[in-house]
């Protein structure tokens, strides 16, 4: 399976920055920093059980319901 | 005038903070902040200033060199005093341990029950935060990231310093000194305010991958599935042996779309390379190649200032990587001549912080 992690980074994004596009430039830069650069996943990128695992976690921590 | 700035190198605490007192005379004021090197003595240099204060919200931390309009300095105190005009609101707490995250919650709940709002709902554009951390506890990346999650409120500040001597750093607030800590300022400007973030490098073309780190020593183990030293200076064209002398003028830079987050090189050790920053593994960095900071700083400035309309005031924190290029350049003078115009403070730290922690870069905090 693919796309999910992808789909999870634009659901934390969409979700935390509630629309406004500072929040989001915000978002994708504090994802960046945590490991997570938005643009280097697609929705072609492997299911990888880790990395879903480590971004369930950091969406709880940023207050994101995904 | 509702910011005064205001510097001393007098000698005894007691009378460097009279001669800062008077300078701040015309001034009622509701925040002070204010920067002092290690060679005095943290618990008097904090509780004279509370006392000097007491009416207002008392923050600093100890220095690697400080900055006030026009002027670097070394071995002094620079204050900059905010009345209601400049600084709405003020709220202060300090993280009595940057390696506990209970601590952090715990400042964060006192900052939240102070202003009768949790800091998640906070307004950005209203409010921004202020942080003075520890600068040799290695947990500004922890701290951070974990205040990123809580807020959308930007936290722009610096790493304590100890003019070189890498023993220990301290923050202040209220009279008291703490190590191992941080102090968090939420603050509500009146006007508009905005963030500076400049740092003089260009990104090259080479692109390193780690691909074993240690994140809590900030080591990088490999690079590109080679050993972190050989790929760096394969990367550069040098000899192992002569990549640790390029880690200033080429650091390497996490790219954030237009923007990089510069993440410096300290040393080598056996085939590792330790970092100022932590670096996760298969992050991509660029090699960065070093620029003009005189000039870049200038063109931020300018930028901001024209874009805001203006500048009442400035907090500067700048990296003692950059403040020491620009000392062996014989810049130092012309670097705080850039500040002229401006009330300005800020201080040489052992790290900057905005949104995360950073190198080689100064933020600034600009009000209108």
């Amino acid at each position: 399976m693919t796309g999910k992690i992808k789909r999870m980074i634009e659901t934390i994004i969409e979700k935390r920055s509630n629309g406004n596009e500072i929040l989001k430039n915000t978002t994708r830069t504090k994802l960046i920093i945590k490991g997570y650069n938005p643009e280097r996943w697609t929705l072609q990128s492997e299911d990888d059980p880790a990395k879903i695992t480590e971004l369930k976690q950091i969406a709880r921590d940023m207050g994101v319901e995904l | 005038m509702s910011v005064i700035t205001a510097s001393t190198t007098a000698s005894s605490v007691e009378q460097a903070i009279n001669e800062i007192r008077e300078q701040c005379s015309g001034i009622s004021p509701r925040l002070v902040l204010f920067f002092a090197s290690s060679r005095y003595d943290p618990a008097s240099v904090s509780r004279a200033m509370h006392d000097a204060f007491s009416g207002a919200q008392v923050l600093g931390c100890s220095t690697a060199g400080e900055i006030i309009s026009g002027r670097v300095m070394k071995d002094s105190i620079v204050a900059m005093a905010f009345d209601e005009r400049t600084i709405e609101g003020a709220t202060c707490s300090v993280v009595t341990d940057v390696t506990s995250p209970d601590s952090l919650a715990d400042a964060v709940r006192g900052l939240e029950e102070e202003i009768g709002t949790p800091l998640r709902e906070l307004d950005f554009q209203r409010y921004v935060g202020v942080i003075l951390i520890d600068g040799l506890s290695g947990s500004e990346e922890r701290v951070m990231d974990r205040l990123g999650d809580m807020t959308d409120v930007t936290f722009i500040g610096g790493s304590a310093g100890d003019d070189l001597n890498f023993r220990s750093t301290y923050v202040y607030l209220n009279g008291a000194a703490y190590t191992n800590a941080a102090v968090l300022a939420l603050l509500k400007p009146a006007g508009e305010f905005d963030i500076i973030k400049t740092q003089s490098f260009r990104t090259l073309e080479a692109v390193l991958v780690p691909t074993k780190v240690n994140e809590e020593r900030r080591e990088v183990m490999e690079i590109n599935n080679m050993p972190a030293t050989l790929a760096y200076a394969r990367a550069l064209g040098v000899s192992v042996e002569e990549a640790p002398k390029r880690f200033m003028h080429n650091p390497v830079g996490l790219v954030t779309g237009d923007d990089f987050f510069v993440r410096s090189p300290r040393q080598i050790e056996g085939d590792s390379i330790l970092f100022y920053c932590m670096v996760k593994e298969g992050m991509e960095l660029a090699l960065l190649e070093s620029t003009d900071i005189i000039e870049d700083t200038r063109r931020a400035v300018n930028e901001k200032v024209r874009q805001l309309g203006g500048a009442s005031a400035l907090i500067n924190f700048h990296c003692i990587l950059r403040a020491l290029e620009l000392e062996g350049n014989g810049q130092g003078g012309e670097y705080g001549a850039l500040f002229t115009d401006i009330p300005t403070i800020g201080f040489s730290t052992y790290g900057e912080e905005y949104i995360g922690h950073i190198n080689q870069t100064s933020t600034m905090l600009i009000f209108k």
